[in-house]
């Protein structure tokens, strides 16, 4: 009896990456009293040793897969792509934010610790394998999030991201636990294995009780992702948080969900999935819609890729309704490349942002290309791929995904969302214009040279989406191969 | 508990979760917002229970224990925030607090 | 040889790894190197004429397995219609990036860059044999075009710029729509995913998907073209864009719209396109860019605005040739799409001529140039000549044979095609009139003439627009198979019902069909 309350060491290993950055972020915050002002950055320098490690425990998690804890967590391929992902955004992450928070003033040990504990939340979540465990890991996520967002204190819009980030956060939950709960009525149990096995052999399925949770989950998961209509705090939020957390939310603990997304309704739902399509299908063109329409008219950077991200959440919903491996596979490498394009966009913004945030806004970027050319030149990589132009993985992922779509028969939705695709092209381009065409303004002017920290931050994505671009082979093999198993 | 059926549970719960959802979408004082998504949560954990002793099960309790302990956390960072937002603006009223979007 | 359609699709990338080394302030330098690139990625196509042999079909081929999960793969292959295409791509690239040497005076490494690569996109373009390669460098072209509108364009480069992109990307969506609905077909026939044109020619498509797709690439083709009504980004975009912009995008982007209608929609779906409504609505819309075009181009005052819009006249000439579905529409549409490759070229060159040492292009400010400027009269009276289709210049061959294809399908369209030819001459000459002829005006009077580097970019075109017009049977000889293959494809047994020479059976043991 004793010895099933100990794990073994294979289980351990399987946990590695988790117990590794907890203990690092822990470290972190002991670590923050004794070190000096001056050499707070030194912190971030362990933080981002940890998820080095971590990324490499994964590796060596991966090769030893199963589940652990009772089945709680699995490792999977599904589980190490995204835990991939999460690491390495939580990596970009520390490495634009350096510069920010030393010119903010705010360079305090804490940060660090606290993107390590929503990097772990994040991880939580997609290799867990039972209900109760991915709501332990959301919140994990989703507690360090909040106050990452508000991590200004004293900055006003800090503030305000913070509190509708953590009343909208919040209230997601309470759907998404209320829907565990009907899924626990309706079973029995909250393993997913065990729940899409009741589901599966029982004579006559709960299938209203089961619709019900489905429909909970989707508006919680719904907010969590942005998808249309739970979209409506994604501009607030993005455009109040400090630059460099804005990145990490529309990275890492999208991602995450998605994840739990896929996880839940590929496997658990499946078998009611004709009840729920429609409702994915619906969220899925409004949000590229509405994303994509409000924002053609944005002025500020932010808040313009807020409205992007709704969109591209849209897409990856697309990816979703097709409820096929493909479609599992795309979303999956989609949110690889989306990760990647949008870090690089949003460590760009947090160079020219300037003290206080003051210049966010798309004029602000005006004669970039003339002053600093290497960064305009980046940021020219990561817009044509959010455009989704060839030979970035941008391309690549609408490619799989709108070619998932078709194979689902689901052409209106691909040519709807293709046109989208087109219409967005435009206020991408926007941002191209300014900066290659426009006068410097008064910000780039004076602009000073990017430190090595930041451009850690951009050449590392931009290799990677020129990478997923050119050469999307191994990644997409093996999102389809873990998609297969997933859906086993 | 004899004689009550599971189902006037689930509909109490219900009733209670959909109340925190309208003080969610009707109330305009932060805090009463706040308390409404923990009414929210407490009902689910109502469910929870139901479900749990109507299966003979304890792992219903134990989920109610674990969101408990999770919503203890989220009210200590969400009542930081709060405070902080009255600390740099003087009112709790949702909204007023609305100077983004410009 | 066996690599040599990679090494002429990839050298202008390699100058332009060069071109990355040298320093942004070396002007001269870049200058140098961008014209070394451009000039050696013209040499190393030349090789392509002689190596060439009109009795195959796909010739050069090169394929390598690239994403095998979709079925995707580098797979390069030129015919003789390619092949000619592939000749202007590398001719008139090299002439436009000599013509920019004084032209583009500032921010001239980024100018240069995006002109090799964009080199490259088009040739990508002309050569693939992959549908998914060919989309990507379809879209490859097109933003370099856009930064070389948006960046060194005219005063409403912006709105122009953003215009093009829109059109084309909306119309290249859908485009590769059609693309991906043949793949998913094919898929669903064989089981097996695959990209590679000559598969998804073996694809039964049914009819009412033929239909959607055909529209589909319709729309793709048509903005590229530009066919009427989707036209209306040409002007706007040749008045902004500098002349080496204008001269690629009136001798070669265009050309991927009519390439791709004869790549991909009429071998592909040769039910639609055989489908009299089809032809119809199709014929109807080239016609009216003829005459549209032609009118509009008689009222114009802009000297640039006014060859932007022969341009859509004359692009009317080679859908509607096109759409004839016979050998002679189709070689005539061909030939004449290197006709105005090369003529619209030279006069897109003359107005950067002008503008360039008046900076103005109203028409109304010129007159009398001759006088002043008796070499640039000549080739300007040249490029006249063959863009209004005088006998004996090149732009006679490609018209009249195009006349001929149409005749053979339908009186009235023949007709049609005459008038627009006769207010081609119109407007033309007129121009000519307006302003070489006449008076000398005072602003005009201190105008140089040509220099050497100037003549030297005309004097090549010059030569192709008499050689062409002279001696035009080597050029129908290396479209005779292409052509027949479109025809037989679409029409099958045409050419015996009309007692033509299939080319296709002619008598070489190695002449094969397809793959």
């Amino acid at each position: 009896m004793l010895d099933s309350f100990i794990p073994s060491w294979a289980e351990l290993l399987r946990f590695m990456p988790e117990i590794i950055l907890s203990l690092v972020g822990s470290l972190l915050v002991m670590l923050e009293p004794v070190t000096g002002p001056k050499s707070k950055s030194m912190l971030g320098h362990v933080a981002i040793a940890g998820l080095i490690v971590a990324l490499g425990a994964t590796f060596v998690a991966h090769a030893n897969p199963g589940a652990a804890f009772s089945s709680m967590i699995v490792v999977d391929g599904f589980a190490t792509f995204f835990r991939v992902i999460v690491f390495t955004v939580g990596i970009l992450t520390i490495f634009s934010s350096y510069q920010y928070l030393d010119r903010e003033g705010s360079n305090r040990g804490e940060y660090y610790a606290l993107i390590l504990f929503s990097v772990v939340g994040q991880s939580v979540m997609v290799v867990a394998n039972e209900l109760i465990m991915i709501f332990i890991g959301l919140e994990i996520s989703s507690i360090a999030t909040y106050v990452l967002a508000g991590f200004l204190r004293d900055d006003k819009r800090n503030n305000e991201s913070a509190i509708k980030y953590f009343l909208l956060g919040s209230f997601a939950t309470g759907f998404l636990l209320y829907g565990i709960a009907l899924i626990y009525g309706a079973t029995g149990t909250t393993d997913l294995g065990e729940v899409r096995q009741a589901v599966l052999q029982s004579a006559e399925p709960p299938v209203l009780l089961l619709s019900v949770a489905a429909g909970l989950m989707f508006i919680g998961l719904g907010f969590k992702v942005s998808g249309a209509p739970f979209q409506m705090w994604t501009p607030d939020v993005y455009q109040g948080a400090p630059t460099p957390v804005t990145a990490f939310m529309s990275a890492g603990p999208k991602a995450a969900a998605f994840a739990i997304f896929l996880r839940i309704f590929v496997t658990v739902f499946e078998s009611v999935g004709d009840r729920w399509e429609p409702l994915i299908w619906a969220s899925a063109l409004a949000s590229m819609t509405i994303g994509n329409f409000a924002a053609l008219q944005q002025k500020n950077f932010k808040r313009l890729l807020a409205y992007s991200s709704i969109a591209h959440a849209g897409y990856v919903l697309v990816a979703l309704t097709a409820r096929s491996e493909i479609g599992t596979a795309s979303a999956m490498f989609y949110l690889a490349a989306y990760a990647l394009m949008n870090m690089g966009a949003f460590a760009v913004i947090a160079h020219v942002a300037g003290k206080g945030e003051t210049t966010v806004d798309v004029s602000d970027f005006a004669g970039l290309g003339a002053k600093q050319p290497v960064t305009a030149a980046l940021l020219t990589i990561f817009m044509l791929s959010l455009i989704g132009v060839p030979l970035t993985g941008g391309f690549f992922g609408k490619f799989y995904i709108f070619k998932a779509a078709l194979e689902s028969k689901l052409l209106w939705l691909a040519i709807l969302g293709l046109l989208n695709s087109a219409v967005a092209a435009y206020y991408y381009l926007r941002v191209l214009v300014v900066m290659y065409m426009e006068e410097p303004s008064a910000r780039t002017e004076n602009l000073e040279p990017m430190p090595m920290s930041l451009q850690a931050a951009l050449w590392l994505p931009a290799a990677g989406v020129l990478f997923l671009g050119i050469f999307p082979s191994a990644v997409l093999e093996f999102a389809s191969a873990s998609a297969r198993l997933l859906g086993q | 508990m004899n004689g009550v059926p599971l189902s006037w549970y689930l509909v109490l719960s219900a009733i209670l979760f959909s109340l925190g959802v309208a003080g969610f979408l009707f109330r305009r004082n932060i805090i009463t917002i706040f308390m409404s998504i923990e009414l929210m949560l407490n009902a689910v954990n109502l469910t929870f229970i139901a479900f749990s002793y109507d299966l003979r099960q304890v792992n219903g309790h134990i989920f109610t224990f674990f969101v408990m302990v999770v919503a203890a956390a989220e009210a200590a960072v969400g009542l930081a925030i709060i405070l902080t937002v009255y600390k740099n603006r003087g009112t709790l009223n949702a909204d007023d607090v609305n100077s983004l979007r410009f | 040889m066996d690599h040599i359609l990679s090494i002429v699709l990839f050298t202008p990338l390699l100058g332009l790894a060069v071109l990355l080394f040298i320093p942004s302030s070396n002007t001269a330098a870049i200058r140098w190197c961008a014209n070394a690139a451009a000039f050696a990625g013209f040499a190393v196509s030349l090789p392509l004429v002689f190596a060439f042999d009109p009795a195959l079909d796909f010739q050069f081929v090169e394929r390598l397995s690239w994403i095998p999960s979709i079925g995707a793969s580098y797979h390069l292959g030129i015919d003789g219609f390619s092949l000619l295409l592939v000749l202007l791509t590398t001719l008139l690239g090299f002439l436009a990036i000599l013509s920019s040497w004084t032209a583009i005076r500032e921010r001239e490494k980024e100018y240069y860059a995006y002109f090799l690569v964009q080199q490259t996109g088009m040739l990508g373009v002309f050569m693939a044999r992959d549908a998914f390669l060919f989309f990507l460098f379809w879209e490859m072209v097109l933003i370099p075009m856009y930064f070389i509108i948006a960046i060194w364009g005219g005063p409403r480069r912006s709105y122009a710029a953003i215009k093009f992109v829109i059109y084309t990307l909306v119309g290249s969506v859908l485009m590769f729509l059609g693309i991906l609905a043949l793949y998913w077909q094919h898929f669903s026939e064989f089981q097996t995913y695959s990209f590679a044109i000559e598969d998804l020619m073996r694809t039964q498509v049914p009819a009412s998907m033929q239909w959607w797709v055909f529209w589909a690439f319709f729309l793709g083709f048509a903005v590229k073209v530009p066919m009427w009504p989707f036209h209306t980004w040409l002007p706007d975009a040749h008045v902004e864009a500098p002349t080496a912009g204008s001269v690629i995008l009136a001798s070669i982007l265009l050309k991927m719209g009519t390439y791709g209608f004869l790549r991909f929609s009429l071998p592909l779906l040769p039910d639609s396109a055989k489908d009299p409504q089809v032809i119809q609505i199709v014929a109807g819309l080239s016609i009216i860019a003829i005459i549209y075009g032609a009118l509009a181009s008689l009222m114009q005052k802009d000297w640039k605005k006014l060859v932007a819009y022969s341009s859509v006249s004359h692009l009317g000439f080679c859908t509607l040739g096109i759409f004839a579905l016979n050998p002679a529409g189709i070689a005539g549409s061909i030939l004449q799409q290197i006709n105005h490759g090369i003529s619209t070229g030279m006069l897109f060159l003359v107005v950067g001529i002008v503008y360039e040492r008046r900076h103005t292009r109203e028409i109304a400010a010129f007159g009398g140039l001759y006088k002043i400027m008796p070499v640039f009269g000549i080739a300007f009276l040249i490029a006249t000549l063959s863009s209004m289709g005088m006998p004996p210049l090149n732009g006679f061959i490609g018209e009249i044979t195009i006349l001929k294809g149409a005749y053979q399908t339908s009186l009235a369209w023949a007709v049609w095609c005459a008038i627009g030819i006769a207010l081609g001459a119109a407007y033309l000459l007129w121009l000519y009139q307006r302003t070489m002829l006449g008076d000398v005006k005072e602003t005009n009077s201190g105008l140089t003439d040509l220099n050497a580097r100037e003549i030297a970019v005309f004097a090549p075109l010059v030569v192709l627009v008499f050689l062409i017009g002279l001696y035009p049977k080597p050029f129908f000889r290396v479209l005779e198979r292409p052509t027949a293959h479109i025809v037989e494809r679409v029409r099958p047994g045409y050419h015996a019902e009309h007692r033509l020479v299939n080319p296709l059976e002619a008598p070489r043991p190695t002449a094969g069909l397809e793959r």
